[in-house]
Order: C-alpha cells, then sequence, then structure tokens
C-alpha cells in the first residue's frame, strides 16, 4: 500500500508533499515517513495519507481559472493613486507574484 | 495543557487540532472566528443586491467576483472554526439563521444605493484587512492559514472599493453630492467596527493572552483612522465634524469616542437593531429557499458512494 506523505518544517506551517512510502498500515507509514522524510530536513509534523484516498483533477481536465480575461480579479488592475496601506501593498504583491507564475506555467 | 501553559507558550500560529487545548482556549477562539465567519457571510448578503445595480459591465463583473469571495472567506473561517471542536458548521450556520450568531455591526444597517457601496468595499473591506493582516499571526493555525489566502484576495477588494469611490468623486456634482452624504452616514459605523475603547470590550484580555487576538481595538483603530483619513480627504470627501478627531503631535489620530452612539452599537451587538433583524431574516429565507440544491447534493453522493457523505466541503 501506498501512502503519501506531507511534511511540516515548523510549527505553524503549511504541510507540503514530500514523497511517498510503502507500509501496510497507518503506523508504519507514520515510521517509516519519519525515517525517510523527517530526518534531515527540519521537521515538525508528518501527515500521512492512503494514495486511493487522494483526488487529483489537473490541467488537463479542468481551465483552471477559466479561459475568459478576469484581470478584473487582481488588485494590480486598479490604479488607485497615491500611498496604499501596508497591508494592501503586501496582498497587491502577492497577487503580483501569483499572476505571473501563472503566466510562466 | 492548562490555559497558564497556553498563556506560557502562545506565539504566531503556535497551537493546531493535534495539540491538547482547555476548553476555555477553544471556546474563545470559536467565538472569534464564528463571528469573523458569520461577518463574511452577511456581508457578502448586503453586497449581492449591487451585482445587478452596477453601473458598468466592467463593474457587475469585478463585484460578483468580490462577493464570491467573501462567501468563499466565510466558508474558509467556518472550517477554521470548527477544527476547534466546539461547534459544527451547521451549527453556526443554523445560529446564524435564527438570530443567534454574531456579526459586525456595519453589517446590520441597509445598503441603499450605489454611492454607499465603496462605503462597505473601501472603508470595510480597508479596516478588516488592517485586522486581518494582523490576524495572520493569530496563535490558532487553521486561522492563520485562512488569514493568508483571506489576505492574497483582498488586496483586490480594497484597490477595486477605492477606484468605485475615486469614479464617484471625479463624477458629476450630484455624484460627489450623494458620496458625501453617504460617508457623513457610514463614517461612525465604520469608526465603530473595532468596537469599544479595550477598557470596555469584554473579551479582549483572554484572547491576546492566549495569542488569539495580536492588536487591541485601538491600536487598529488608530492605524486605520491614520491610512485612510488621508484617503478619504485626498478624494475630496470631507471628514464630518462628530466624532471629534484630534490630531496629535506626531500626526496619528484619536476618536473622541463619546461622541459615537453606542446604544445603538450595544443593540446591534445584541442582534435586536431593526434593519439587521431583516437582514439576518432575509439570509434565512435565501438558505431555505435553495435547501433543495444542497438536498440535491447530498442524496446523489450518498447514492453513488453508498455511504452517508462526511461533512460537506
Ligand atoms: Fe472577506
Ligand atoms: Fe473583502
Amino acid at each position: 500500500m501506498i501512502w503519501e506523505v506531507f511534511r511540516q518544517e515548523k510549527t505553524g506551517g503549511y504541510h507540503t508533499h514530500c514523497g511517498n512510502v510503502h507500509a501496510p498500515d497507518r503506523e508504519m507509514a507514520q515510521q517509516y515517513a519519519a525515517i525517510q522524510h523527517g530526518r534531515r530536513k527540519p521537521t515538525n509534523s508528518i501527515w500521512v495519507v492512503p494514495r486511493d484516498e487522494i483526488g487529483e483533477i489537473n490541467d488537463d481536465e479542468v481551465a483552471f481559472g477559466g479561459t475568459t480575461d478576469r484581470s478584473y480579479r487582481w488588485a494590480t488592475a486598479y490604479n488607485t493613486t497615491g500611498e496604499d496601506a501596508s497591508e494592501v501593498v503586501e496582498s497587491e504583491d502577492e497577487q503580483a507574484d501569483a499572476e505571473k507564475r501563472r503566466g510562466e506555467a | 495543557m492548562n490555559v497558564g501553559a497556553v498563556k506560557e507558550r502562545a506565539g504566531p500560529r503556535e497551537f493546531s487540532p493535534a495539540d491538547d487545548l482547555p476548553q476555555e482556549y477553544r471556546e474563545a477562539a470559536t467565538r472569534m472566528i464564528e463571528f469573523h465567519a458569520n461577518s463574511e457571510i452577511m456581508g457578502a448578503y448586503l453586497e449581492r443586491p449591487f451585482i445587478r445595480q452596477a453601473p458598468s459591465i466592467d463593474r457587475k463583473l469585478a463585484f460578483s467576483a468580490k462577493v464570491q469571495d467573501e462567501i468563499g472567506h466565510g466558508q474558509l473561517l467556518y472550517r477554521a472554526a470548527e477544527s476547534l471542536g466546539v461547534k459544527t458548521r451547521e451549527e453556526m450556520l443554523d445560529d446564524l439563521a435564527n438570530g443567534d450568531g454574531k456579526f459586525l455591526n456595519c453589517f446590520h444597517y441597509p445598503l441603499k444605493s450605489w454611492v454607499e457601496v465603496p462605503m462597505i468595499s473601501f472603508f470595510v473591506d480597508g479596516a478588516a484587512m488592517r485586522r486581518q493582516a494582523t490576524l495572520r499571526r493569530t496563535s490558532w493555525e487553521p486561522y492563520a492559514h485562512a488569514m493568508d489566502k483571506v489576505c492574497f484576495e483582498e488586496g483586490f477588494h480594497v484597490k477595486h472599493g477605492e477606484d468605485i469611490l475615486k469614479e464617484l468623486m471625479t463624477g458629476s456634482q450630484k455624484e460627489q453630492q450623494m458620496t458625501q452624504e453617504a460617508f457623513e452616514e457610514w463614517w461612525p459605523r465604520i469608526i465603530q467596527f473595532f468596537g469599544p475603547t479595550d477598557d470596555d470590550s469584554t473579551h479582549h484580555d483572554f484572547a491576546s493572552s492566549v495569542g488569539l487576538k495580536q492588536k487591541s481595538n485601538d491600536d487598529l483603530r488608530n492605524a486605520f483612522l491614520d491610512q485612510y483619513i488621508p484617503k478619504a480627504e485626498k478624494y475630496g470627501l470631507e471628514i464630518p465634524d462628530e466624532p471629534r478627531i484630534r490630531e496629535r503631535d506626531d500626526g496619528t489620530y484619536k476618536v473622541e469616542e463619546g461622541d459615537l452612539d453606542w446604544d445603538e452599537f450595544f443593540t446591534i451587538a445584541k442582534n435586536e437593531y431593526e434593519p439587521g433583524v431583516g437582514q439576518i431574516n432575509g439570509r434565512k429565507h435565501a438558505q431555505e429557499a435553495v435547501q433543495w440544491v444542497r438536498d440535491t447534493i447530498e442524496t446523489d453522493t450518498t447514492a453513488a458512494s453508498g455511504h452517508a457523505p462526511q461533512a460537506a466541503d
């Protein structure tokens, strides 16, 4: 049985996928994952999930974000001038970054 | 963990569902996140009619995307609240429908015309964002993670709201005047968004001592005024004489709180303010009207998988 492994580096972070292990049951999967994925890289917590329980949908099946121009959904589309509050600037920067990476994908 | 240990360990994103936390922490966090979730939903219902009333196709598109985002924020937050194990999402939604669920003061007032829209989508969203940015460092990890996504999206709301305000304040004389009137009506409510001064806030002390709340009402309100008074003035809005706002020597602002209507605020806080009651019931009816959709989804899922679905996320 294959178990997908998600590692969280430190408290409060996100669990991100880092690989998978063979194991007959959950307890063994946790132990293997701890050894394979939690030994060298900084690790605070690990999740193991049976592969069969994971649903996937990918960009062959669906156009993520739609196929029409939706620039109106981005902060970067609005040129209100002047000083923005720092949290608005931060959000806009995050959006600009996501937009750029979508363009590259 | 007992409350003492929680206070000692409290830090940004410190506690997750894997931790054994005292009931007092779980209840305080549930109350706070449920209030936040309810506010997203009630705000979305308040704004929804303006998708239709928006003056151009661009505005309709952007405004419908914004309202959709807000419903999404509600969903994220109910999940974060539910993960505390105190209340289920169903219970929270039922409480919102039957008038027990509490939500933001601003969403108890009627929104009557397009000139009022930027009062919500610029000023209230701006105030909310100011607060939400600090909550990315709350101690309940699922709440902080929800705030990451919410803050990512909110920049669009605030900038779009500001764009509407700018358009109105550079429009006809009549539009400018109506916008100024709307601003005068909404301004005290917007300031009350942050609640009463810290001395009068009942839940502040515990919530901040366990790291749930990162900034006090006073700090948030002042930070908001510092940023948004100059913004309002830049677009030609005149700040009303009341509540009196004093500028300190360092250029920051302070509100004379006695000038605000706290009786109305606390009537609202008990869900007893008439327009707000209408909005609660309006949402309840909308919820009931589409019960058949939820029933259909549930029945289909049950039939297809042969067992009852888990919470319909
Ligand atoms: Fe929101
Ligand atoms: Fe928003």
